[in-house]
This record gives structure tokens, sequence and C-alpha cells, in this order.
């Protein structure tokens, strides 16, 4: 909980409810209510509830009759901040990200801001086909400029080089110049892969290799890690000899390689069964058809149990590529001692090899810095948020990257109040308010008051019921009463219609008056602090508990240090109040409630509730008194 | 804090004379066609010294106690920049001989950055924002130093070298006059354009390219502060 104190949080929950199954959904469906827990009585600090009578709700009864504990690892996962909630109009129910799921709207390339089409994503791997490129060294934007201005000779002409304004790193460096300024990446593909050409020379492969291998993961992975990287690594030429046709670059033996793994695939899967084995691939049924024939013909058992004849002829084996023309890449035998030497010459020394960093986003046998080559911005993207259980969508941008609107946005702000804590600090002497209590050191056993306040952004005013168990759950037990746990909180209405309002009712939120009183004013059981037009505050009374060991402890004699330390590595002496929040408002009917609302209520308006638990990170308490 | 107090303005008058009140007034030798701000200050005994064309943003803070201080021509020096340091400073050994900090020519000095005393920066250095150079360290010509990057005490930066990253920083050389470009493009390049390649292109190009832009920048903007300019001699 990295948060400063006061603090809130509020509870998703999804965490009570167990995986979602068919047969739960049914039943939930069948009496809405029963997601929230029944209400509790106010006066009553026990937390308990009326017991349900139908027996196959028991276990659910039960485990939200539970108290939240704020310190149950489970907790962990449904604690979220009331900003990044968001909440299903269709479930009723809050939303947090592990409950919903998420589908891309569009690719952009952050740089440029261009929406790149779905399919250009596939082919061209997730990177901005344009001219956006970061720097290798130290991926800041790389920008356009051309060199030929420099002499003063052209305008807008001759060669163009990427450069980053940062470090200062140029294409120059490895000695890469553009003829146009548009187009680049193409440009620089042709430059590095040369795979189409058909050369013999010693060298090329270098060039070849690494450019694509940007594009796709999949082809790193699929690639052996080539350890031979050396432009002057004698152990090419050796290769060279030995192999006569051309070596390939990385795309190219990639596709080879898949080229030739496919026709194994296809040889091999051939079997009278199933005609169809051939052309699917690994992931098919046909595969699995011929898993079973190999072991059906294999084994001996296959002949007792009266397989037949044509089966146990050998089965086809699928083989590895044996040359270079099958995507076969032999290592050079001296291409390590080559990369040692340079390593160790002073040309290169520590900082031209290339960092990690720098060689993660490169292909996989770069090793120093020359090697680098500038990298396509990677792609961003536009994601709607949908409900895990109803498929409602929850939140959906706009599809163009440059806009920042979205469609349907349904945060769960606009549903919940707003909780907001901050401490009290009540009059002890006539004139000067006593400050504010240190949230960082809560003296043990002293009451402090916190104001909580609950702003409602719904349009409809709503009713607050809250509950809180008198002791706070963990080994320190501190002591929390809500002075006034029933209120309401008005509806979030123009705020000039309050302003016209206010010409005849007297307001009660005039600052003055209320800063005033605020200083005179002492919390009272059963009366809501201060109320706003849409907000609503109440005092809540805790009495921090002693921290285990602590000297405040009276069980114990003496101070107990470990324990102490014990308590504060567990974030024990945190004081966490979870509050169980019960709200109610009569909502504008729906079309598919329609019904439902005028059962109940004459005027096209529904009764709704929510409950959920939130809570209140108060302070720290010190073990000293 | 006294420092904070601006001087009066009549700093730019190279008599030195400190007055009986303040902090000691540092003598100040300025090429006429420098500019300096009247918020600048200079405390300290020792002479500074300012280039031609020269321009110190307001702000900016000389601290001449340990030893002379030289900028060269043609410098730029942002503000809240504080070169040397106040005598209060407990790590700077007074006993040192080579105290003088040294400014070449056309350095650039970021906002904020502080250069300790005994620093020389060789020319065509940028130095950006928020740098802290320590005592008697050695800045290479045609170097940047990129922002928030520490160099420490007697370190020796090469030149054409750029230090970058957070903290001491990465190093990394910026290309050197006549290098070979990496063999893998260069091949490539050969292969694609069936050309051969010519001699490599030294990263100096571009390097001559900010230098040309700076200087402009600078002509033009002497060109406005003439007019409107502060009071020159």
């Amino acid at each position: 909980m990295s948060r400063p104190f006061p603090y809130t949080y509020v509870s998703c929950p999804c965490a009570n409810t167990p995986v979602p199954d068919p047969a739960k959904k049914r039943r939930s469906r069948d009496s809405p209510q029963k997601p929230t827990p029944e209400r509790t009585d106010p006066d009553d600090k026990d937390n308990k509830k009326q017991p349900e009578n139908t027996p196959e709700e028991e276990v659910d009864e039960e485990e939200e009759e539970q108290t939240f504990d704020p310190r149950s690892p489970r907790s962990n996962f449904s604690l979220y901040p009331p900003e990044q909630l968001l909440y299903c109009e269709d479930c009723h129910q809050i939303k947090c990200p592990r409950c919903i799921t998420e589908e891309i709207v569009s690719w952009y390339c952050p740089n440029c801001l261009f929406e790149t089409p779905s399919s250009m994503v596939k082919g061209d791997a997730n990177r901005c086909g344009r001219n956006c490129f970061n720097c290798p060294v130290c991926t800041s934007p790389l920008s356009v400029s051309t060199i030929e201005n420099v002499a003063g000779k052209g305008n807008g002409q001759g060669p163009w080089v990427l450069s980053c304004a940062y470090c200062l790193w140029t294409t120059l460096d490895i000695g890469i110049k553009f003829d146009k300024p548009t187009n680049i990446r193409n440009q620089l593909q042709k430059m590095t892969d040369s795979t189409s050409a058909p050369t013999f020379d010693t060298r090329s492969r270098q060039g070849s290799r690494a450019f694509s291998d940007l594009k796709s993961p999949l082809s790193n992975l699929a690639s052996f890690d080539e350890p031979v990287s050396t432009p002057t690594g004698s152990g090419e030429q050796v290769k060279e000899n030995e192999t006569d046709s051309p070596p390939l670059g990385v795309e190219a033996r990639f596709a080879a390689l898949k080229n030739f793994y496919r026709n194994q695939i296809s040889e091999t899967s051939t079997s009278p069964n199933d005609p169809l084995g051939s052309d699917l691939g690994f992931s098919s049924p046909g595969a699995l058809n011929r898993l079973m024939s190999l072991y059906a013909s294999s084994s001996r058992l296959g002949g007792l149990y009266g397989g037949n004849k044509k089966q146990k002829s050998k089965p086809p084996v699928m083989r590895e590529a044996i040359n270079a023309s099958e995507g076969l890449r032999i290592a050079p035998e001296n291409a390590d001692a080559a990369i040692i030497e340079r390593l160790s010459s002073p040309d290169c020394g520590w900082d031209g090899v290339a960092s990690l960093s720098q060689r993660a986003e490169q292909s996989p046998d770069v090793r120093f810095v020359d090697d680098l080559l500038p990298l396509p911005v990677l792609l961003r993207t536009k994601r709607a948020k949908r409900c895990k259980s109803c498929k409602h969508i929850l939140v959906k941008p706009e599809t163009k990257p440059q806009s920042t609107r979205f469609r349907i946005r349904l945060i769960a702000l606009s549903y919940i109040p707003l909780p907001s804590l901050r401490p009290l600090a009540l009059p002890t002497s006539s004139l000067i308010p006593a400050p504010a209590p240190d949230l960082n050191a809560l003296p043990p056993l002293r009451p402090v008051h916190v104001l909580l306040t609950l702003k409602n952004h719904m349009f409809d005013p709503v009713r607050i019921t809250l509950a809180t168990p008198s002791v706070t759950p963990g080994r320190v037990a501190s002591k929390v009463t809500i002075l006034s746990p029933q209120f309401d909180i008005g509806p979030n209405s123009d705020v000039w219609d309050e302003a016209l309002q206010g010409a005849s009712a007297p307001v009660t939120t005039d600052p003055r008056a209320g800063g005033l009183r605020a200083a005179e004013k002492v919390p009272e059981a059963g009366k809501v602090w201060d109320k706003g037009r849409n907000w609503t505050t109440v005092v809540l009374e805790v009495i921090p508990g002693t921290l285990p060991g602590s000297e405040a402890d009276a069980g114990k004699e003496g101070i107990d240090e470990d324990e102490i330390a014990v308590a504060a590595q567990q974030d024990e002496d945190v004081l966490e109040i979870p509050v169980f929040v019960h709200m109610e408002w009569d909502a504008e009917a729906q079309l598919e409630q329609q019904n439902v609302g005028k059962a109940s209520k004459p005027d096209d308006l529904v009764a709704r509730e929510l409950a959920y638990w939130m809570v209140l990170g108060v302070g720290r308490i010190t073990a000293a008194l | 804090m006294a420092t904070l107090k601006p001087p009066s303005a009549t700093h730019r008058s190279a008599s030195g004379s400190s007055t009986p009140t303040g902090p000691p007034k540092a003598p100040v030798k300025a090429d006429p066609s420098a500019t300096i701000a009247d918020q600048v200050v200079f405390q300290g005994t020792h002479p500074v010294t300012i280039g031609a064309n020269t321009i110190i943003h307001p702000r900016a803070r000389f601290y001449a106690y340990e030893g002379p201080i030289t900028i060269g021509e043609g410098c730029i020096i942002s503000e809240k920049t504080v070169i040397g340091a106040t005598p209060s400073s407990p790590s700077s050994p007074s006993t040192s001989t080579n105290t003088h900090t040294r400014l070449s020519y056309f350095v650039t000095i970021g906002p904020q950055s502080t250069i300790k005393p005994g620093v020389h920066i060789h020319s065509s250095t940028t130095v950006e924002a928020l740098v802290t150079i320590n005592q008697h360290a050695d800045i290479g010509s045609h170097t940047k130093i990129c922002s928030g990057c520490e160099i420490p005490e007697r370190g020796r930066v090469s030149e054409w070298t750029v230090v970058w990253g957070s903290g001491i920083g990465q190093r990394r050389r910026r290309t050197r006059e006549a290098k070979m470009p990496g063999s893998a493009v260069l091949v490539a390049a050969q292969v694609a354009q069936a050309t051969a390649p010519e001699p490599a292109p030294a990263g100096k190009v571009i390097e001559d390219a900010r230098l040309m832009v700076l200087q402009k920048e600078r002509e033009i903007l002497g060109r406005m502060l003439v007019p409107s300019g502060p009071k020159k001699k």
C-alpha cells in the first residue's frame, strides 16, 4: 500500500464470488438481490445478518457474512483505488481490471499517430512502417535530417540520415545514408536484407541477418541463437568452403525451415484414414491421428488386439534439415574466438559492446554497438473493455489515434460515491484549533476522529448505510465507531439549481459559516457532520489498538522489540478499517425493466441497491504511548 | 543567504573592489562583445575572464574563491548555472595548486548545471541541464554530457564522447575521423546498390552542422540583442 495516508480503497466484489460457473449465474439471476448481502442494522455493530432460508445459498451467504479483512492475502487482488474501477450497467456491479476482458480497437504508431490496419500488423510485425525509428543506443526517437544542407549546396536534397537528438547517434555511425526522406523502413530493409540477391560474397549474410529479425519475435524463437556475428571472422571462410549454396538471411532461413518442416509433416502424416491430415498442421486432429497410428502400429500389443497388417508397416519418420537450402546453418568453428578477440581489442572496449537492453531489441547475434540498427517504433493499441460475465462494453475509445475521447466509458465513480478521508482536529482549547493528528504516528488507545466524506456523482439522491466491525480484524485490534451510519446524499444536480434554491432556503454549506462552526462543533452520535449539495460527511471515532509487545500492551511486561519489528514488517501497525457500504437509490427504469418498475413504483422509478466493501487506510500506529 | 542577493549593476567594471558589507566581488575581465545579464553573480577573490561573443544568462553564478575562472569565446552559459564553489563547501581543498576553471571556446552549458572548481572543458562541448561536473574533471572537445549526468571528481571524458543515461552515465563514442562503417551495412549496401561505397563518411559532418547552426543562432541572437541589449561599453 504505497499511497500516503489517508487513503481509501474499494473492494471489487469479484474476489468473493468464485469462478463464474453457469449454475451460479442462473441462481443469481433468479434472485437479483442476492449478490448484495443483507443490509446491516445500523445500531447493531456486530454486522450480523439475517440467516438465509434457502439452503443452496447458504455457502455463499456464509462467505459474504464474513467481515472483509483487508489483510488477508486474497484482498490484495480485490482492493483498488476507486478511480480505477468500472461499472457494468447490466450486471449492476463494480468491475475491476480482473473481471473485464480487453479487445484491441486499433493499432497506431505513437510517434506519427498513424493508424495501422490489423492485417498490416500481422504482416509487418507491430512496428511502424513509415519513418518512425527509435535510437538503438538510447531508445529516444530518431529524426530524419539531411546532411547535404550542411555544405549549403542543395536544399532538401541529397543523402538523408536518421539522427538521435539525445545521444547524437546517427546512421552514419553504421554507414547508412538514405536517398529519399520517405519510406525509410523499406530503404533500410533493402540495404540490410540481401537475401534476394544471388551473392557469394562472404559477408553478405552479415548484412542480411539483422533487420528482418526485428519483424516478428516468432522468427527469433524459431531460429537458433546464432553465435556468429563477427565480420572479420575467418570462420566464415571455412564455412563458405563447405557449403556451396549461398547463405540465407535470417528471414529467408526461417521461411526455408518453415517450409521444410511443413513438408515433413505433410509427408509423414499422410495416411489413408484422414486425407485432410496433410494440409492441417500439428494443431489439427490429423496430428493426433498420426500419433495414434504411430503408437498403434509400433507397439506389439497392436497385433494382439487384432491390428491389421497394413498398419504394421514402418511409419514414416520426420527428419531434420540437413543442408543450407533447407535452412540449416552451421556455426563456424572459431567464431567465439573472433568475438573474444574483438571484445578485448582497444578499439572496442566496454563502450563498444552492446548492452543487454540494447541487444534485447536487436537480432540475436548482435554483440557490438556498431552492429545496432535503428528500431522502427513499436505500435500501441487502443482497447475496448467488456464485462467478463455479460459481455457488455464498459469502455470503448474512439478509433482514431488522434482523438482522446471515449464513446462509452462507464467508470465506477459515476455510480458509487467517491470516498475521501481526512483527520478531524478537535478543538482542545477554546480558540486555537488543535493541529491535525500525525497519521503516520497514531498513539495507541487515544481516540482519533476521522471525517469520511462520500460524494455522489449520480443524478439521484442516495441513501447510504455504513457498517463496520466494531474491532478491526488482525492482531492489532482497533475500535471503530461510525457516529452516524445511516444518511442521505443529495443528487449531483445542476449547480445552478442549488444556487437558485439557495435564495429561499438557508444554505448549510457556506464555507465561512461552516468553518466557524467546525471549530466549535463536537462530533455527536447520530448526526452527520456536514452536508452539501451532493456530499455528506460523517465522523468515525477510532481508538487505535496497541501493537503486540509494545509498552501500551498491558498484558505483557517490558517491551519486546523483536515483536514490534515483526509487526512493523508485516504492516500490522497500519490502521485499516473495512467499511461495508450499502447504497439504495431510485433509478429511472430502463426499457427492459419497466415492468418490474411499474410493479413497485408508479412513475417509472425502480429501486436499486448496491453494496460493496471499502477499506479506509487511516494511519500507522506507533508503539509508544 | 547573502549570495542570493543580486549584485549591483556595476559588476561589469573590472575594478573588483569588494564592498565592505557583502561577499568579495570577483574582478571580472569581460570582452566588450560579451553579453552578460544583469543578475549574474560574480564572487570570490580570483579574476574571472570572459571571452568574446560569450553569452551569460541571468542568475548564473561564478564563485572564484579557489582559483581564476576563464570562459572562452562564443560560450553560452544558461541561467542558474553555478561555476566554482562557495568557500563554505568543505570538499574543496584550498591547497590544491591548479584550481583554474577553464571553459574553451564554443562551450554550451545548460541551465542549472554545476561546474566545480578546477574543471577543464574543452572546445565545442555541450553540457546539458542539471549536469554536475566535479572537481578537476577534464571534458574533451566535441563531447556531449546529457542532462542529469554526473562526472566524478578528476574524471576524464575523452573527446567525441557522449555521456548519457542516468547518474554517472554510459559512455558512447561518436564517430571518429575516418571510421569504417559497420561492415554489415557496408556489404549490404554494396550488394543492394551494386556500387562501390565511397570512403566512409565521418560523423564529423553532423557535428559541423551542429556547430554551424549554433553559430548562426548566435549571430541572429546577437543582432536581436544589440538594439535593445544591455548597456555596452
